[in-house]
């Protein structure tokens, strides 16, 4: 160990900086490496299913990886500012989010495109713009936010402060994307992670309940209302028989998974992105994934997704502020919930739904706003607890040690165990 | 308690793993489907992969060409040329106006035809066009247009037009050799298909490389070399084409064959086809080979093998002379000479053949019988028409239509009644059997080249998908048809026929004296459908040869019902023989005496 190091090391204990937040430290290298990992896989797949994402488009063999270069250059940018602006700074951009996300929400409808039954895009000039991702974007900072200062002011057990308006911003995005959008699958990621914040927040179970109840009869009520998600529905239950019309997609997912077999056919030997497969590079790059690297490449995918999620979850528990625990838990559900969905619909598990595979699926607007949540954890895990604490005797043991640490071969005075 | 900023939060570490243990759980749910799916059953996805995605198809042969001789060169007389056929899927061209302007512009034809094709409801095939050009085809499929495609196809293409149509034949739409040499050899030209099991996209457009493809190559079919000289058989084109219009005559046939081996030089009917427009013509007539699909009543071209066949018996001498009474009378009937140059008196063989005596043909019949006409003799004839001459038979010839012809029976009463002996009196000089041009040519062949019997043939050689080349040698099927001495008497009674045809006012059968040129004119009448025979409709035929020191070629022509002024025989084929004699001899085709 450099002796500069140790110096740190041995620094005084006061580790709370001025700003209130803990000394800033190493950032989470992990979560970057897997991030860029991840990034890297659906650039590899996308570059090799050019030639038959072509065979159905007019585009060239070259034009889907060259504009996902573009987007993941601009990711790489959205990280940077996230993981170099100030938390507190999130704060102030609330406003314009939101006012944006409610702009794009109803753009998206007026001048957007219909894809599959759902809108989701608006193209502007050559560029198309996901509208649902700068909604789920925004709903996660003002929510962080709003629920901090609920817990500041004590008022999470106050109905009409705190669980009404949860209720409110649920039903008008509710209605907003899942009624007027037709995007289910983006409401489920919205109601998840606003559902998972809330309980993070320690809303009291009750409420939770209640939420939960509101969340159940809007899913009921949009799928009953809909005829084409009845047909999701019933396309999930039965899928091989309608392997020809509804089911395409699904039937078509399913072949290419299972035909990839234990160890896949092999980078450059898709044969499902041919055309057989629609959304190759989007929604269904998982299947096309499955189908080139087989079982043992969809443990590793699965794998990294979990090492992500784990080291999220380590930030979040050792996270320094009541704000940055509910944007990184936020941010993980998210992830979480939108790669269930995604993988889920491919192998046949859950209805389909159209939604991005997050760092892996083709498309700008995904990659920005998925890279700069990365960006938020990464800047969080800069100033994380050392610890984890399990109870306040613990808690007090670490404060009071030499740097908040456990000392290495001490007995935790508490467990017992080392 | 105070909330605010918590730096540790219990509960929500409790329950951020509760909410962290629920991915797990999830996760784990996914790899245990995904376990399933892809290691599990396996088997049952890849079966449902390949069931879409491996499709079967046809690599077709390339058929051979066919070609043929040009004095000493080989030229092509069929060659193939890909071309294309443009189909659409009206269901899925979304802008039928602009297709159709861009299609117009490339390959021409009518922007409201192929506008209303485009749109033709309830289809999903329509042909926009068909012959379109490699070239036109690309810049087709290079539009990426959806719901159009090309699919290439050999055509055969004739760089000689017309020239011998009918030998060759066609290849109909199938791919089906029709007609001709295309129908008798069409599995040596077919070749054999190839197949290819190939994984392909959506569109069915095989994917480059993939272990579970499985490619049989075709194997091409083979190339032809037609023993036809392209030179001769122009020139016998011309010639019999311009006789057919001078002489109004329905249907000439020509065969010149080289009497050494029985290659056919040369073989033309008239009308003809082009075979490019087959799907044109009219009159699928004209698709016949007639030479060798066409058997008629030969009038007196068969006194020739008559007389052959009595020398070759020995029952008469080429210097025998005989007391002809100008008429028989056999089984009640009377046979008598057509022409005027008969009447009572003493007759030689060579007046026979010259003047044509029909009672000079039923005398060397009555010869063979031992002085009159009865079993034995018909006997005797009908071996040597059949047996050695081969007539009332095919000759296999590689043809689509080989007309055997008929020759009756010696011993099998006709319909009419027993009245054999008049059948055969009327057969020894050419009517009551059948037989084709190139079954005289054949015969003639044989008498005058020694007594051998070459089976007919078209094709020198065959060259494989390889080059490898396999000649064709001259089959020769009965060394003894007639003994040397009865051939060299024909030779030179046949050449005096042509000599005193000349001095009786044929100007046109002058040859050079270092030729040698023989024949017999006939003149056959035409056998009522009603029974009997037609009025005033005769057939004319001739049959001859031509040669230096020894006969070279055998010419046997066939005239429809010509209207000419005079005997059919002499005045409409004869004509022919002497234009096809004097073409062969001044283009230097036979060699002279002492080369």
């Amino acid at each position: 160990m450099r002796p500069s190091s140790l110096a740190r090391e041995r620094r005084s204990p006061s580790v709370i900086s001025s700003s209130g937040l803990p000394r800033r430290h190493k950032p989470d290298y992990i979560l970057l490496i897997v991030s860029i990992l991840l990034l890297a896989i659906g650039l590899i797949v996308i570059y090799s299913i050019g030639p038959g994402l072509s065979v159905n488009s007019k585009v060239s063999s070259n034009y889907y990886i060259n504009r996902q270069m573009i987007s993941v250059f601009m990711g790489i940018i959205g990280f940077l500012i996230a993981a170099f602006m100030p938390l507190k700074k999130w704060r102030t951009v609330e406003k314009p989010l939101i006012i944006g996300a409610v702009v794009a929400a109803i753009a998206v409808r007026l001048f957007g495109q219909e894809v599959n039954g759902a809108w989701r895009w608006i193209q502007i000039g050559g560029l198309s713009f996901q509208a649902d991702e700068l909604i789920k974007f925004a709903l996660l900072i003002w929510l962080a936010g709003f629920l901090a200062d609920r817990i500041k002011s004590n008022q999470m057990g106050d109905f009409k402060k705190t669980l009404l308006p949860l209720i409110v911003v649920l039903a008008s995005v509710g209605f907003v994307v899942a009624g007027i959008e037709s995007d289910l699958g983006t409401t489920s990621v919205i109601m998840c992670m606003m559902a998972a914040m809330a309980i993070v927040a320690s809303l009291p179970l009750k409420k939770i309940l209640i939420f939960f109840g509101v969340v159940s009869i809007a899913v009921i009520l949009a799928v009953a209302t809909s005829s084409y998600r009845q047909q999701r529905i019933l396309t999930y239950l039965h899928p091989s028989s309608n392997c020809q019309t509804t089911g395409y997609q699904t039937c078509q997912a399913l072949i290419a998974v299972g035909s990839g077999g234990m160890i896949g056919l092999g980078l450059g030997n898709s044969v499902q992105a041919y055309g057989y497969l629609p959304e190759a590079a989007n929604d269904s790059i998982f299947a096309i994934y499955a189908e080139k690297f087989g079982f043992i490449g969809t443990t590793i995918l699965i794998g990294l997704f979990a090492i992500l999620f784990s080291r999220i979850k380590n930030i979040i528990e050792r996270a320094p502020n009541n704000f940055s625990r509910l944007l990184a838990t936020g941010i993980l559900v998210w992830f979480a919930v939108q790669s269930f969905i995604n993988i889920g619909a491919m192998i046949g598990l859950i209805p389909l739904k159209g939604i991005t595979l997050p760092f892996i699926s083709y498309g700008g607007t995904s990659i920005m706003f998925v890279t700069a949540a990365v960006g938020i954890v990464f800047h969080i895990s800069r100033y994380t607890n050392y610890t984890v604490p399990s109870n306040i005797a613990e808690r007090n043991y670490y404060e009071n040690s030499h740097n908040g640490r456990r000392l290495g071969g001490s007995r935790n005075p508490v467990t017992g165990r080392r | 308690m105070n909330n605010s900023d918590k730096r540790y939060d219990f509960k929500a570490v409790r329950n951020i793993n509760i909410i962290y243990w629920i991915m797990l759980v999830v996760m784990g749910i996914f790899m245990i489907r995904l376990f399933y799916v892809q290691v599990i059953k396996y088997d049952f996805y890849k079966k449902s992969a390949l069931s879409d995605q491996l499709q079967q198809s046809k690599i077709p042969a390339t058929r051979g060409l066919i070609e043929a001789h040009q004095g000493n060169q080989i030229i092509p007389v069929v060659l193939n040329q890909q071309l294309f056929t443009l189909y659409a899927d009206p269901s899925l061209v979304k802008n039928p106006q602009s297709a159709s302007e861009k299609l117009v512009s490339i390959m021409g034809g009518s922007y409201d035809d192929i506008l209303a094709k485009l749109k033709t409801p309830k289809t999903r095939y329509v042909v926009l066009a068909k012959k379109i050009s490699q070239d036109q085809s690309d810049k087709i499929i290079s539009l990426k247009i959806p719901g159009l495609g090309t699919v290439g196809q050999d055509y055969r293409v004739y760089p000689q037009q017309e020239l011998a149509s009918q030998i060759l034949g066609f290849v109909n739409n199938d791919g089906q050799g029709t007609y001709g040499i295309e129908q008798a050899l069409n599995d040596e030209l077919a070749g054999t298909p190839g197949y290819l099991k190939a994984i392909t996209d959506i569109n069915g457009v095989p994917l480059a490389a993939s272990k579970d493809n499985i490619e049989i190559a075709p194997t091409d079919g083979k190339n032809l070399v037609l023993t036809l000289d392209i030179a001769i058989q122009k020139q016998l084109e011309d010639i019999i084409k311009n006789a057919a219009v001078q002489e109004k005559s329905p249907l000439v046939s020509a065969v010149v064959m080289d009497v050494n081996s029985g290659a056919v030089k040369a073989m033309a009917n008239y009308p003809t086809y082009n075979p490019s427009n087959y799907f044109d013509v009219t009159n699928p007539g004209v698709f016949n080979n007639a030479a060798i699909s066409n058997a008629i009543e030969p009038g007196s071209i068969m006194k020739t093998l008559t007389a052959a066949a009595a020398l070759d018996q020995n029952v008469i001498q080429d210097n025998t002379t005989y007391n002809d009474p100008a008429h028989w009378i056999i089984d009640g009937f009377n046979i008598t000479n057509i022409e005027e140059d008969g009447g009572a008196g003493v007759k030689s063989v060579e007046d026979v053949l010259n003047l044509s005596l029909n009672t000079g043909a039923t005398w060397m019949l009555m010869q063979m019988g031992g002085g009159e006409v009865n079993q034995k003799a018909r006997q005797a004839w009908y071996g040597y028409m059949t047996n050695h001459f081969k007539l009332g038979s095919s000759t296999g010839i590689e043809q689509g239509y080989d007309s055997p012809g008929i020759v009756p029976k010696p011993n099998i009463p006709n319909q009419s009644g027993d009245q054999q002996d008049l059948n055969y009196a009327n057969t020894s000089f050419g009517q009551g059997l059948t037989v084709t041009a190139v079954q005289m040519a054949s015969a003639l062949s044989s008498i005058v080249n020694g007594g051998k019997y070459y089976r007919p043939y078209l094709t020198d050689g065959v060259i494989d998908a390889q080059g490898n080349v396999a000649y064709n040698k001259p089959k020769l099927i009965d060394s003894n048809v007639v003994s040397s001495k009865t051939s060299n008497s024909m030779v030179s009674l046949l050449q005096q026929v042509v000599t005193k045809h000349y001095q009786s006012g044929f100007s046109y059968l002058n040859f050079p004296s270092n030729y040698v040129v023989g024949g017999k004119t006939g003149t056959a009448q035409i056998a009522n459908p009603k029974g009997g025979y037609l009025e005033n409709e005769y057939n004319g035929t001739y049959l001859g040869f031509v040669g230096g020191d020894k006969p070279q070629y055998a010419i046997a022509i066939f005239v429809t019902t010509p209207t000419v002024n005079g005997y059919a025989g002499s005045y409409a084929a004869q004509p022919i023989f002497g234009s096809i004699v004097h073409m062969l001899i001044n283009e230097s085709f036979v060699s002279p005496k002492g080369s």
